[in-house]
């Protein structure tokens, strides 16, 4: 049971980041609280009192997007359900939808947020994978005197372990930044043990551009997530699949030797097993998914693409 | 604390009203408006019993804090029809039978109401996803997915009103459609479960529970606790006045822990008092120290001599052994032409009803102490607690309120004993709403058995002789592990003649978790031995495995192995049912996977994908039945 003496709402971010440099020790920031309730139950934390908690959701400054230089910036205020129903974000970051389809449910998605996950640093996030593949950063606001000051770290050195993270006392999260990655095919790849509400046992996320024919691989983006305590991104696979000709042999290739990159938490042997399969899915599901392209594989396998 | 006022639109009316910074908007609903009709299944989210619409979106409500509806339009299922009336989704609900115990239907309804409403037309792959957060144990899912779409084509006018009306019922009502009596009450979320209602001045009760598998206690302290401000009464072993046991067939379960635990989760005490709140911090105060014992976790390590003992009363841990012997074991295999031999296990099995362990008593005014709750067996519970209070039976009533889905799990007073124990120290009316991680940590599981098994037969497929031998963990308590030995026993060479059987079912104590009543009670882990071994076999003999089935099976005037004549017998037609509807690919069971010509039919569920809206946007096609 999560209890507090005070919940504020601020509605501006100066007032947040007023009251969060002002908040006793102990006190929480609130987004979805998708993390943060269940976390004070029994079996995890348990019962938890804290001080203060403040919630960031009504803060107007944060709700909403910008695609601006090849890049979406999302603000903390997005949530997973709107890669789902915003049709360009969903044309912007073809991996997204994937992502979120597979995550928990409908109506934890309209709560849960992007940033949010982020922050929760799991290991299991499946919002990550998919973010570090759009070379994701994540923007961070505090207050110095009266003034709001940024700065924008990488996904993937944001995030330093489990439940860890660069964020600083008295920061906010205040908007993710992401690639625009239009007319890429995307995908997502995630087990667990049932199909909806379910952590990531493992996860990947995929983005492919194949060329006008769909014969070559223009751009390859790959990252994987649960196998270790930080998310990774397969530069190499990336690297071996660009210019070269579409074949099913190739991915298969690539996708054997990608288990080398994986370090994991725990049952090695099935982790290992499931990433070679993860990358091949992940790059033949994006290629089908790539919109207005039709994939024409070298060594074409009749059952799949009749 | 500073209350928090919330001023809110809940169905269509302004409200404005205090509660707690930390409520979630779940208690809100339910503690501080009485708008029972939301759930708390699970309270993590994972369930959807709790499902609500906030500004016309639908949200986990135990998932979000109260003070985030503050100023929003809230939905809930109390608002979705005018009172007495339903919708047309509620009566298709009905019309379908899609709902059994009711606890996840005002939920479901939600989330089917939700679904229709984002898109009309979504097609039953869409109408599953999005239902896909709202977990039913009851019923299936099948006559739920029914409804919704019986509503999608009313609404869309491509069916007609009347489909709702109730069929007629011709000559017999088997095989007619009836309605069920009580849905209208299940899907307009006005039912109250044991957790929805509340008494005037009622306490509210939490249990202290065991870290240790197997301890001494040495000493419990309760002062602090009990001085505390809104602690009503705080109780123990010690406060129980009669004679202390309870159990399906063995007496051998004390209200809370007396003088030792046995696993870990065991009542050792509770408190009640104004609020939840309050009886759970005073949970932290009660000291308990406890010298740990040496524990048993394996039941093979139960029955040997220097194991640990867990009840004085049993130095064996033997709970019960059922032996069953007919004809001659040793002729039977000394006929056999070959004889196959193999060990299965099974896991435990938590029940996962949907409605958590929840119950009230109070004393009234004629002294007779009441207990109301969701037991699915009250007429026992009451006459033990007669017993355990030391009150005659007519001092003692025990009422039944809905139960929430229990499946075998509520046969056991794993709790009821401690609220009429709060009820009669503090004459007030005391309530126990277990979580679910309690609920789970608590409660009776399916027997984990390990069984070996030896069967001989004759190269024609005719059975010779079985031995069968299980044994069961019971866990901590005896609860209903007799009457599974004893059903496990009867059921297991399953429905086939065989003249010369050994069956042993033995179930023994140990440190886990208690087992208890599951459906088929011991069947199931029989069953699933006994027809693996009927597969194996004809895999060996190169048989179909109907045909070997059909050779070996009890027919009218068979004599089964606890020797009863058979009246009756179905198992040719049941064989033939199956063998129809699995197309059955008929020979030998040697070939597997993608080369069987059975896989994959029309009717056979397909692995699993998701997106199906997303197709739909893209218009992309997605390679289906990716089977890695
Ligand atoms: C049933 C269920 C299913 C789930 N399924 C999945 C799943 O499939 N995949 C998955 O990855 N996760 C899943 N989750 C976990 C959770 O929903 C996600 O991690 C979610 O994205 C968290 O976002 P939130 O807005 O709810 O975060 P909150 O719970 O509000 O916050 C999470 C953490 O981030 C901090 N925080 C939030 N916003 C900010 C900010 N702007 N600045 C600084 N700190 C901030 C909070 O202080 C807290 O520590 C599931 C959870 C549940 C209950
Ligand atoms: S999802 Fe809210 S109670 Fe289970
Ligand atoms: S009817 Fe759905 S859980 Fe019982």
């Amino acid at each position: 049971m999560l209890t507090c003496d005070t919940y504020h709402t601020p509605h501006s971010l100066a007032e947040a980041l007023e009251l969060w440099s002002k908040a006793p020790e102990g006190s929480r920031i609130v987004a979805g609280a998708t993390d943060i309730l269940p976390w004070a139950r029994d079996g995890r934390a348990g019962d938890v009192h804290v001080p203060e908690l403040i919630d960031v959701t009504r803060i107007s400054e944060l709700d909403g997007y910008t695609v601006q230089n090849g890049r979406v910036r999302l603000g903390a205020g997005t949530v997973y359900q709107d890669f789902l129903t915003e049709q360009t974000l969903m044309r912007y970051l073809p991996c997204m939808p994937y992502c979120s389809i597979w995550f928990a449910d409908d109506q934890i998605r309209a709560q849960a947020s992007l940033t949010g996950n982020l922050v929760n640093a799991s290991p299991a996030a499946d919002g990550t994978p998919a973010v570090v593949a759009l070379n994701g950063e994540i923007e961070l606001a505090r207050l110095d005197g009266e003034d709001i000051v940024r700065r924008l770290i990488p996904v993937v050195d944001f995030i330093r372990g489990p439940g860890q993270t660069q964020l600083t006392k008295d920061e906010i999260a205040t908007a993710v930044v992401l690639d625009t990655a239009q007319g890429y095919g995307g995908s997502f790849q995630k087990v667990g043990l049932r199909r909806s509400l379910v952590i990531s046992v493992a996860c990947a996320a995929g983005l492919v551009k194949a060329d006008h024919d769909g014969r070559l691989f223009e751009d390859v983006r790959l990252a994987v997530g649960g196998v270790g305590p930080r998310p990774i991104r397969l530069l190499e696979v990336e690297q071996s699949l660009k210019g070269e000709r579409i074949s099913h042999d190739l991915i298969e290739q690539v996708a054997q030797a990608a288990t080398d990159t994986v370090g994991s938490r725990s049952r090695q042997e099935y982790r290992r097993e499931v990433i070679v399969n993860f990358v091949r899915a992940a790059i033949e599901d994006a290629l089908t998914n790539q919109p207005n392209v039709n994939i024409s594989f070298e060594d074409a396998r009749e059952e799949h693409y009749a | 604390m500073p209350k928090l006022t919330i001023t809110a639109n809940v169905n269509g009316r302004k409200i404005s009203r205090e509660t707690q910074p930390f409520s979630r908007l779940l208690d809100f609903l339910r503690e501080d408006l009485n708008l029972t009709g939301a759930k708390e299944g699970c309270g993590a989210g994972e369930c959807g019993t709790c499902s609500v619409f906030v500004d016309g979106t639908l949200v986990k409500s135990c998932l979000m804090p109260a003070a985030k509806a503050q100023g929003t339009r809230i939905e809930t299922i109390e608002g979705l029809a005018k009172p007495g009336s339903l919708t047309v989704l509620q009566k298709a609900f009905h019309k379908t039978g899609a709902s059994q115990c009711g606890y996840c239907i005002p939920g479901m309804v939600m989330a089917a109401t939700s679904a229709l409403r984002e898109n009309p037309n979504a097609d039953i792959e869409e109408i599953k996803e999005r239902l896909g957060g709202n977990i039913c144990r009851c019923t299936g899912y099948t006559k739920i997915f029914e409804a919704v779409e019986m509503t999608k084509a009313i609404l869309a006018g491509d069916s007609p009103e009347s489909v709702l009306e109730e069929d007629k019922v011709g000559d017999s009502y088997i095989g007619a459609n009836v309605r069920r009596l009580d849905a209208p009450s299940k899907v307009s979320g006005r039912l109250k479960y044991a957790a929805d209602i509340k008494m005037y001045d009622m306490l509210q009760m939490q249990v202290l529970r065991s870290p240790f598998a197997h301890a001494t206690i040495r000493s419990i302290d309760t002062h602090e606790a009990e001085a505390m401000d809104g602690v009503a009464c705080v109780i123990t072993a010690d406060d129980v006045p009669g004679n202390d046991g309870f159990g399906v067939f063995v007496h051998d379960q004390p209200i809370m822990a007396r003088g030792k635990v046995r696993h870990v989760g065991e009542a050792v005490a509770a408190v009640a008092a104004e609020d939840v709140l309050t009886a759970r911090r005073a949970l932290s105060k009660i000291k308990v120290e406890y010298e740990a014992l040496p524990g048993l976790y394996d039941p093979s390590e139960a029955m040997k001599p220097d194991a640990p003992i867990i009840h004085d009363y049993a130095p064996d841990n033997l709970i019960k052994h059922i032996p069953i012997r007919k004809g001659d074991i040793e002729k039977g295999f000394a006929e056999a032409d070959i004889i196959l031999e193999d060990d299965f296990s099974t896991q435990q099995v938590e029940h996962a009803y949907l409605e958590p362990e929840a119950g009230i008593a109070y004393v009234d005014p004629d002294d007779v102490v009441v207990v109301i709750s969701p037991s699915q067996n009250i007429t026992h519970h009451r006459h033990m607690l007669a017993e355990i209070i030391a009150k005659p039976i007519n001092k003692v009533r025990f009422i039944m309120s809905p139960v929430g889905g229990g499946f075998g799990g509520k046969e056991d007073m794993i709790y009821q004993g401690m609220l009429a124990l709060g009820a009669m120290k503090t004459h007030r009316p005391v309530q126990l709403n277990f979580t679910r991680e309690e609920s789970l940590i608590a409660s009776a599981k399916r027997h984990p058995a390990r069984i070996h098994y030896k069967m001989g037969l004759k190269l024609d497929g005719r059975l010779t002789a079985i031995s069968f031998d299980m044994l069961s963990d019971g866990g901590a308590y005896g609860m209903s592990s007799e009457g599974v030995m004893r059903k496990a026993a009867i059921l297991s060479c399953g429905p086939y003649k065989v003249d010369n059987v050994n069956i042993d079912t033995r179930a023994v104590y140990t440190n886990n978790t208690p087992s208890g009543a599951f459906r088929t009670f011991g069947g199931m882990q029989a069953q699933f031995a006994t027809e693996s071994m009927m597969d194996m076999a004809a895999e060996t003999l190169g048989m179909d495995p109907f045909a070997i089935r059909r050779i070996n099976m009890m027919t009218i005037g068979a004599t089964t192995h606890t020797q009863q004549t058979l009246e009756t017998a179905s198992l040719d037609r049941v064989l033939a049912a199956a063998e129809t509807a699995s197309r059955w690919e008929k020979g030998a069971p040697t070939v597997r996977g993608s080369e069987r010509r059975d896989l994959c039919g029309p009717d056979t569920r397909q692995s699993c994908t998701l997106g199906a809206r997303i197709k739909t946007n893209h218009n992309n096609p997605r390679f289906c039945a990716q089977v890695a």
